[in-house]
């Protein structure tokens, strides 16, 4: 048991503390599994939850875009499969929220191996715009069937997963934490240098001996599947699963909470979505600016992409680290010896090693 | 019944045609997605409906200012907006839906989120073929195919079409060769908006104008564009004919599934993306390396 | 000097005391929208009624009514509306909540404010399942009633008395035995019921269905479907629309001199905006709706009156937030408390002569249909005005007008 404390203190210690976005991710972490202690006020629970749930969403849109350069423009898609098959199986098969929450993420997985394989030979702009195209053609499928999904009512009356609202924060901040970090590890691996090779040039990745169109349609069913999860967790805590899931609007806000975070970085999304959601609901709440409060949204989104155009997070862990000439391994910015290899730090050519930019 | 569906789908298939060229214009010359460009045929309608109802001048000056307003609005916000932030594709993607939702809620703040009804232009329909057709149908139809005239005679006659061309083809080229690849683009924007403010003048009476009036065409103009082949003029025109008579088609021979009229026009374009990866009269893109 | 001070702290006491004395009671509608200006403004008319006449009388204690104004936003986000749910209540710490105006939302919203067992009197959203809810499950969704409109079914009734004396006097004056009806429903789940209704019922009504066009809710363009109704031969165009695309249906109709004249249900079509939104042409457009300068109630046309008066505008239906208040109001001076419990024990059997209706509620907790007194009237849109035409023995009522032909 010992061993194991000093183990981890000591992993906290040398890999951990070093780096100040690795401290400022633990920090993170502790506050989100601690809120409900210090705060334990219905509403802002309420707004936690909601975004851990469209944190979740975020990052999965992510590890499409970001990283295999497959901007979507329909991931409500994935989100909206997920609240319809959960609210659906729960409701007329009476079958428990815990379950069909997976199976909601199931049928995601699979319309993300769909939708993959369908735009395997688009690219760019034409994947983008025609990603758009198939939440509508859900939605129209939705109202033609209105008997069985409740036309644009959609679903109510669906049970929560658990009873109190700390209990549902703490679901939804787990599987958040739990996805998030997984989609973290997985971009960081070996499967994640492979997606960046398939964004970069998927020809010379292809004549590398990469099975490109599996990766490519293997990431679009993993990030569906946890859009997916996203939805069924929203649909269960609110009750309604409605063709809201499907709009236009929301496939809008993913790709926008992306690209501010800060694309190919997993927690640049997530950043964004804990920065964002709650400022434009306090903005929302606040009497007489209420009502503007998607235009002060949207005018803080171009001020920040006009100094930050990679994005927040990329821009911000820039400012707090930088990278070794000699190892390329990332140190404090105050430092004046790289941690790892001795190398001097704060030298003139600092600058041009920040243009050279991050891993 | 044939002749409904002949006559509707043109008319319908003419106004989208007018927001489809302006769109592939910008896209196919300065490579943006410009999201706000049916937030721009917004701004013109609202503009219109303000100058023509509330001070009272006549139509051709009314249209006129806005599409002038609007136009020069564009540029503005290309330089102040878009141009700091052009090599980063990602971002001049949501700085245009930024943007869009700029104006989409400076007009519900102003206007408010009631519907609002332009007067037609002119008055009176006409009977063709039986079908009934109001003349401000007509009348968009022609402002189309006007514009369609002036763009082509504009891009391949004049010196400054040329240049548009040019950095169309080879933009790091086109820069070597001593143009000024950032006027180029601005007049490119100038005029892609400008089309697009015609539209909204001219097509605005025949809906409703509201502030969320930009999200549904943005989506039948997007499926037109990509269907047609992005950059390709020829092609959204073809696009938007298509396009107009699937859905007329849609509701004629299934009128109890009219509302699937734009999920059909959807799964058209996906079906011709899955034939045909760049549309059907689309350039493939060359990766620069 | 101590005397002085001493009365100064117990004045100061009895003001802070006296604030206190407050209660909260949110409006919940999307305020940047005609619907939740409505719902704001129906409600300060009943606020400043009450509070000027001293208040409403809690057991012997007066106290004045406060508004709580939350912008859902639901037309555009339905989270948003239960984030403001839940923000009214933990925060705001209101006692009552009334409004909501979309379904979807509305059904969300219920959900949150059954939870803290907070009344919500729903008035705006038409849908069914908030009134089933209740019968299925009465100790948890008890708290709902639906004060304004009837639920989706029983406007059906309506739409059929007048669609028999519109067919009458189409064969009147027409002299055809069978007058042609064209159903235009947008596709929702509130109309497939009416339609099934409709397809059934006419012919019962001696009148011929030549058709059912169905667009979507946000159809800004409709002259697929005119044309295609035009060559049906149709005289009337029974309309179920409520978004945008009523405002369509008006004014192509008229662009195109159609000869049919169109009755049912345009949401669009109770505003005062909607003639200028149809620019004018939605000339002989008829609609179920709420208010107008009649006596259908003994109260309906003071309140119109005044409403027009402060707000310069007509109300629309989503304005009886008026009559939730009162109501509310009635039940607690009745009971002496502010006790949700009795509250509704209360309103389940009593009847409110409010300003649109005149209120009983079922096991459902939804109006108890009846002409005269829920079902509402009908209007018809003659040169800019809504003239109401049905009932035909209320006080007010004018002719039914046809295009000519």
């Amino acid at each position: 048991m010992k061993y194991w404390l000093r183990r981890a203190g000591a992993e906290l210690r040398n890999e951990v503390l070093v780096l100040p976005s690795r401290t400022l991710v633990l920090l993170w972490v502790v506050a989100v599994l601690a809120l409900p202690l210090v705060y334990g006020d219905a509403y802002v629970l309420r707004i936690l939850t909601m975004t851990c749930i469209f944190a979740i969403f975020a990052a999965s849109w992510d590890l499409l875009a970001g990283y295999t350069g497959q901007v979507n423009f329909g991931h409500a898609l994935f989100f909206g499969a997920g609240a319809y098959t959960s609210g659906l199986l729960s409701l007329k098969l009476g079958l428990s929220p815990w379950l069909t929450i997976w199976a909601g993420a199931a049928v995601a997985l699979a319309l993300g191996f769909l939708v993959g394989y369908l735009c395997l030979r688009l690219r760019g702009s034409y994947l983008s715009l025609a990603t758009l195209a198939f939440p509508l053609i859900a939605l129209g499928l939705l109202f033609a069937f209105p008997d069985f999904s409740g036309g644009e009512l959609g679903i109510s009356g669906l049970r929560r997963l658990m009873v109190t609202p700390v209990a549902n924060y703490y679901v939804a901040a787990i599987s958040m934490l739990a996805i998030v970090f997984g989609l973290w590890l997985l971009a960081d691996s070996k499967f994640g240098i492979v997606l960046h090779a398939i964004r970069d040039d998927e020809v010379a990745a292809r004549a590398s001996g990469i099975n490109t169109l599996q990766y490519k349609m293997t990431v679009f069913a993993i990030a569906g599947a946890a859009a997916g999860f996203a939805g069924a967790l929203f649909a269960h805590y609110l009750r309604v699963a409605g063709p809201s899931t499907l709009e236009v609007a929301l496939s809008f806000q993913v790709v926008i909470w992306g690209i501010f975070g800060g694309v190919a970085t997993i927690y640049g999304p997530v950043a964004a979505v804990f920065i964002l959601y709650p400022l434009t609901e306090w903005l929302g709440s606040i009497p007489g600016v209420g009502e503007l409060r998607l235009l002060i949204f949207a005018v803080i989104v171009l001020l920040v992409l006009l100094f930050m155009p990679r994005g927040l997070a990329p821009w911000v862990r820039d400012k707090i680290e930088t990278q070794c000439p000699r190892c390329k391994q990332r140190n404090g910015s105050w430092k004046i010896v790289c941690r790892l290899c001795g190398a001097a730090l704060q030298t003139q050519v600092t600058r041009a090693q920040r243009l050279v930019g991050h891993q | 019944m044939l002749q409904d569906i002949l006559v509707t789908g043109l008319v319908n298939g003419g106004v989208y045609a007018l927001l489809a060229i302006g769109f592939s214009l910008i896209f196919g010359v300065a490579r943006i997605v410009n999201i706000a460009h049916t937030a721009f045929y917004m701004l013109a309608a609202y503009c219109f409906y303000t100058l023509l109802v509330k001070t009272g001048l006549g139509y051709l000056l009314s249209g006129l200012i806005s599409v002038g307003a609007v136009t020069l609005l564009s540029v503005v916000c290309y330089r102040l907006v878009i141009e700091p932030v052009r090599e980063h594709e990602a971002a001049v993607l949501i700085a245009t839906i930024a943007l869009a939702l700029v104006f989409q809620e400076l007009m519900l703040y102003t206007f408010g989120g009631h519907f609002l009804g332009i007067p037609s232009t002119l008055d009176g329909s006409v009977r063709f073929l039986g079908v009934s057709i109001p003349y401000q149908r007509l009348l968009i139809l022609v402002v189309a195919g006007a514009m369609l005239v002036l763009v082509w005679f504009v891009l391949y006659h004049t010196r400054l079409g040329l240049a548009i061309r040019a950095t169309a083809n080879d933009l790091e080229v086109a820069n070597l060769m001593g143009m000024n690849v950032h006027r180029v683009a601005m007049a490119t924007v100038a005029i892609s908006v400008a089309l697009a403010a015609v539209a909204g003048v001219v097509v605005a009476p025949v809906y409703v104008v509201d502030p969320f009036m930009w999200l549904a065409p943005l989506v039948t103009m997007l499926a037109i564009v990509v269907l047609g082949g992005l950059g390709s003029m020829k092609g959204s025109l073809i696009g938007a004919l298509i396009i107009g008579y699937v859905e007329a088609i849609t509701v004629f021979a299934v009128p109890a599934g009219a509302y699937l009229k734009g999920a059909v026009a959807l799964l058209i374009m996906v079906i011709v993306l899955l034939a045909r990866p760049e549309g059907l009269f689309g350039v493939a893109f060359e990766e620069e390396r | 000097m101590l005397r002085t001070v001493i009365v100064g702290l117990v004045a100061l006491g009895f003001a802070c005391g006296a604030k206190a004395q407050t209660i909260k009671i949110a409006i919940l509608g999307p305020m940047a929208f005609v619907q939740g200006e409505h719902h704001w403004n129906g409600a300060e008319m009943a606020r400043d009624e009450i509070n000027k006449g001293g208040g409403v009388n809690v057991g012997g204690k007066r106290m004045r009514i406060e508004l709580v104004r939350a912008d859902t936003n639901e037309i555009q986000s339905v989270p948003d509306a239960t984030n403001a749910v839940e923000r009214v209540i933990t925060r705001d710490k209101v006692d009552f909540l009334i409004g909501g105006f979309r379904s979807e939302a509305v059904l969300a919203m219920q959900e949150v404010a059954m939870d803290y067992k907070k009344l919500f009197l729903g008035v705006g959203a038409a849908h069914s399942k908030l009134g089933l809810n209740v019968e299925q499950n009465y100790e948890r969704y008890k708290y709902w009633f639906r004060v304004s409109p009837t639920k989706d079914v029983d406007l059906a009734r309506t739409l059929f008395a007048v669609m028999g004396s519109i067919g009458q006097q189409i064969r009147n004056d027409l002299k055809t035995d069978t007058p042609k009806v064209a159903i235009l429903a947008e596709k929702a789940v509130w109309t497939e019921g009416l339609v099934a209704a409709a397809q059934k019922n006419l012919p019962a009504l001696k009148m011929e269905v030549v058709g059912l066009w169905q667009p979507s809710a946000v159809a800004t363009d409709v002259t697929a479907e005119l044309s295609a109704i035009d060559r049906a031969g149709a005289h009337i165009v029974f309309t179920m629309l409520s978004g945008p695309v009523g405002i369509s249906v008006g004014r192509q109709m008229g662009e195109r001199n159609m000869k049919a004249v169109a009755w049912g249900i345009n949401v669009e079509g109770q505003k005062e905006e909607f003639w200028s939104a149809a620019a004018g042409k939605a000339q002989f457009v008829s609609t179920l709706d709420t208010y107008a300068e009649v006596e259908y109630t003994p109260k309906t046309i003071a309140f119109v009156k005044a409403y027009k008066e402060r707000f310069k505008k007509a109300p629309t239906y989503t304005a009886a937030t008026y009559d939730a208040i009162m109501m509310l109001r009635d039940a607690i001076e009745a009971e002496g408390s502010t006790n949700a419990d009795k509250i509704v024990g209360h309103i389940e059997k009593a009847e409110h002569i409010g300003t649109g209706a005149v209120a009983t509620f079922d096991k459902r907790h939804d109006l108890v249909w009846a002409v005269g007194k829920t079902s509402g009237i009908a209007v018809q849109w003659q040169d800019g005005k809504k003239v109401p035409f049905w009932p035909p023995n209320v006080k007010g009522m004018q002719p039914f007008k046809m295009p000519a032909r």
